[in-house]
């Protein structure tokens, strides 16, 4: 009873003295969980560290705080049936990553997690704050004490405090202070266990079972934790930004200098820089992807009749310096390039918005705010050793030496006022993120002419590529047919003639041609559904394609496990090229890649049929120019339908297709 | 014998009746779509009906769907389906149920009328009439059958033929062996695949169900 009395001030003290080193511990953490190798690492620590406040609050405030985590080991990476580990569309050959990446989204997952951040960031602080209020009475009291008793005037003299407690022009009895003294001692001490109660309540709120607290229910924390990224990606931004405003002098540079040498070099060397801004301003600031804008680069053109190239007006004798000589027309000919440029001399002016969030969060919460929790960290030792007290309110002197307006303000309104500062950065982060991304939207997209000239370059490329499939697909049928059904029929043609002859004259002859004919033409019947299969395989009329594939699988000399989840058929010419997809894949698997089992995952999502082959074979698989996954890439060019192939050596393969499509009505399947 | 013809082409379906009708065969009804395919089955309940997959109005597999929704309300009704191509999968759905009476020819078959009218008669007899191409695409793929992979040589001939639909005498007569020399491969084969001692012709199904369905 006694002890937790006279412990109290010392435990609140400690308190302080763990918010702050919690707060100043979180920054670098901050910085190492941006470290992929470190995340798990750093959560586990932030754990260890709100877990300490726990057992604080259990031991010293008598608050038992539960564990508010999710339970149970992480989960284990399933293994799939090609003996594969996936996470998130990434196959790994042993459990290690898949297990590591796992448990860092387990661990990233965690509800508890986004509190933990915010105890150490702004909750623990408060309440240190607060609780600081119990040594403060208690040092206030014995220096009152101190100030009017001969040893203790004795004392502080020796420690140069004597300042600290005379008050030259008030004069106040000699037993009043002595009796002030006592009083704040007794309150900081009677007030001890309290506070810590208070402290432990406050622990328990936020460290917590999350049982739904006024914090999350009514998304401030939510709210508060997305300002707090907007600000940060703000800044991110217009750094970027400065960085365009630097190639934008450097290019203004170049042209005073040397007449315009090496823009192009410059201005096609910032495009990657710029398409990583598209992106970050995409993903930041919502709405639709912004496509890359650039043409795309002419091929260079045939000689002419006197072996020389011709690039503009200029021809040139080799292809190596036509090339060359295409790269400058090529960039400075892009309109993108101009409007890049546009949006480098411009960026700047709507990013330095960014700044005002940033400032606003930096000097209102990570200074004003927190200046008095800090004082007591070096402003004390500071008094202490040289004298010299420096106030609590240090930041705010700073800012009333820039603005003396301020000074009519007493020192202590500093910390509100810096805390609502910071709040005003968190709720105007938001908005100035999206004014930076929609600047870059109006200048970084593609202009309507240059979609529409790369759609145009797309589809000329895909319908020569179409026609040209589609016209050797009809030599190929015409010569199978030439070669194979068209000769049989014109042999069992010739043998009936010979029959009619020989009928009534030899019988027994007849009869013998009869036979060769009739076998002729199951040859050529034979021939003809080979054909078919090739054109459009009858199973994928009458079954649709997941059946179609089903059959496939079952051909197959592999073991194929089919998945197929199609609420209805794609299109006819999509299903025949996905069809011929599998077929392809299913063949190299059996044939190239030495697999065990092959997987085939067909679904339909978000307007997408997409097709998945995976086969556990030693990988290492390169689609050769003219083969047989090079011609499925031209034909699903058509329905701008894409193909890819991803085999690192050792496996597994995965071939992926995408077709863009909707899918009919659903047929009702028998399987 | 009495027979439900389902064939949307005209000449096939008329050259089809006649060979049957040539060979004591009763066509009780010659139809062309499946609905009308399914009607014929329910109302004639025949002795076995020649159905070709693909018939109208969708052209999709309707005759094989008509076939297989019959036999689904009158178990073991005897069915030959016709194609111009085959499929294990077709192959698979057709001996799902277990019960036999199933045949699944190529159309060329008919060409020769001796082997397509032993075939109708075995499968009214609720035996099995397997195309030799569906029985060669499996033998394809022998790493993917572990049961049949116990097999000899020789019982994996038996087997193949077996699946075709012959009868004991007439793999002999095949395979130049004696009829009892058959009965032993045959009963070496139900032991290594696993399949209980019971009727013999049940067996038999279950056999070539064991041979399909071990590929998968």
């Amino acid at each position: 009873m006694f002890r937790s009395y006279a412990l109290a001030p010392l435990r609140c003290v400690a308190l302080a003295l763990l918010a702050v080193f919690g707060f100043v511990a979180s920054l670098p953490l901050m910085t190492a969980i941006g470290a992929v190798v470190t995340y798990p690492a750093v959560l586990e620590l932030v754990r260890r560290l709100t877990t300490v406040s726990r057992r604080l609050a259990r031991a010293w405030g008598g608050v038992a705080v539960d564990q508010p985590y999710r339970v149970g080991p992480p989960p284990a990476p399933p293994r799939r049936h090609d003996g594969w580990y996936e996470h998130d569309g990434q196959l790994f050959k042993t459990q290690h990553y898949a297990a590591f990446f796992l448990r860092m989204k387990w661990l990233g997952d965690d509800p508890a997690r986004a509190r933990d951040w915010s105890w150490l960031l702004l909750l623990a602080p408060v309440g240190g704050l607060v609780v600081l209020l119990v040594p403060a009475l208690v040092l206030a009291g014995v220096l009152l004490v101190a100030g009017v008793t001969g040893p203790g005037r004795r004392a502080l003299d020796a420690a140069g405090l004597t300042g600290l407690v005379s008050w030259p022009g008030l004069a106040v009895p000699g037993w009043a202070v002595l009796a002030a003294g006592v009083a704040a001692i007794a309150a900081g001490v009677l007030a001890g266990p309290a506070l810590l109660r208070a402290h432990g309540r406050w622990t328990r709120l936020w460290l917590g079972h999350p049982g739904l607290t006024w914090w999350q229910s009514s998304g401030f924390g939510a709210w508060l934790r997305r300002g707090g990224h907007d600000t940060w990606k703000a800044a991110l931004l217009l750094g970027l930004s400065l960085t365009g405003f630097l190639v934008f002098l450097l290019t203004l540079l170049l042209t005073l200098v040397s007449g315009g040498f090496g823009i192009a070099w410059l201005s096609y060397g910032i495009r990657p820089m710029l398409n990583h801004y598209r992106r970050l301003c995409a993903e930041w600031g919502g709405g639709d992807p912004i496509p890359d804008p650039y043409r795309q680069r002419e091929a260079v053109p045939e000689p002419g009749p006197d072996g020389r190239y011709r690039v503009g007006r200029a021809l040139y004798a080799t292809r190596d310096g036509a090339r060359r000589a295409g790269f400058f027309p090529w960039v400075l000919g892009d309109p993108a390039t101009w409007r890049d440029l546009a949006w480098m001399a411009t960026a700047p002016l709507v990013a330095l918005a960014a700044v005002i969030p940033g400032v606003l969060v930096g000097a209102g919460y990570f200074g004003l705010f927190w200046q008095a929790l800090f004082w007591p960290l070096w402003g004390v030792p500071l008094g202490l050793i040289t004298g010299f007290w420096v106030s609590p309110w240090y930041c705010w002197q700073l800012l009333t030496l820039g603005v003396p307006a301020l000074d009519v303000l007493p020192g202590w309104t500093s910390v509100p006022i810096g805390l609502a500062l910071g709040l005003l950065g968190v709720l105007l982060a938001g908005p100035v993120l999206r004014l930076i991304a929609g600047w870059a939207r109006v200048l970084l997209t593609p202009t309507r002419s240059a979609r529409l000239t790369e759609r145009v370059e797309h589809l000329v490329q895909s319908r020569a590529e179409a026609v040209d499939a589609q016209s050797a697909e009809l030599r190929r049928i015409e010569r199978d047919l030439h070669d194979g059904a068209q000769a049989r029929l014109v042999a069992v043609g010739l043998s009936l003639g010979t029959v009619e002859q020989l009928m009534d004259r030899d019988p027994a002859a007849a009869r013998v041609l009869l036979a060769q004919a009739r076998e002729t033409s199951a040859a050529a019947l034979a021939d003809l559904r080979d054909l078919v299969r090739g054109i459009h395989p009858p199973v994928l009329a009458e079954r649709g394609l997941a059946d179609a594939v089903r059959a496939l699988a079952l051909d197959s000399a592999l073991p194929v496990e089919v998945r197929a989840d199609l609420a209805g058929q794609p299109p006819a010419p999509v299903a025949t090229a996905a069809y011929f997809a599998v077929a392809e894949a299913l063949a190299n698997a059996a044939r190239h890649a030495q697999a065990g089992r092959v997987g085939v995952d067909i679904r339909h999502t978000g307007g997408l049929l997409r097709v998945t082959v995976t086969d556990d074979g030693r990988g290492g698989a390169v689609p050769s120019q003219g083969g047989g996954l090079h011609g499925l890439r031209r034909r699903l060019a058509t329905f701008d339908g894409t193909l890819a192939l991803h085999s690192p050596p050792g496996g597994p393969t995965v071939l992926t297709l995408e077709i863009p499509c909707a899918l009919s009505s659903p047929r009702t399947s028998t399987s | 014998m009495r027979v439900v013809l389902a064939e949307d082409l005209y000449l096939l379906r008329e050259g089809l009746v006649r060979l049957l009708e040539a060979h004591d065969c009763t066509v009780v009804a010659a139809v062309e779509t499946g609905p009308d395919l399914l009607d014929a089955l329910l109302t004639h309940r025949p002795d076995v009906a020649v159905v070709d997959v693909r018939l109208p109005p969708t052209n999709t597999d309707e005759g094989l769907q008509a076939a297989l929704t019959a036999r689904r309300q009158v178990p073991g009704l005897p069915v030959l389906v016709l194609s111009q191509h085959v499929e294990q999968l077709y192959a698979r759905e057709l001996l799902a149920d277990g019960t036999g009476g199933i045949g699944y020819l190529l159309k060329d078959r008919v060409f020769n009328a001796d082997q397509f009218l032993d075939a109708v008669r075995r499968v009214a007899g609720g035996g099995t009439a397997m195309d030799p191409e569906v029985i060669a695409k499996l033998l394809q793929q022998p790493a993917r059958n572990v049961p049949l992979a116990r097999l000899t040589p020789r019982e994996r001939e038996v087997l193949e033929l077996m699946a075709e639909g012959r009868s004991n005498a007439a793999i002999g007569q095949r395979l130049f062996l004696s009829e009892s020399a058959v009965g032993k491969h045959t009963a070496s084969i139900f032991g290594k695949l696993d399949l209980a001692p019971s009727d013999d012709d049940n067996r038999r199904v279950l056999a070539v169900l064991a041979y399909l369905n071990g590929a998968g």
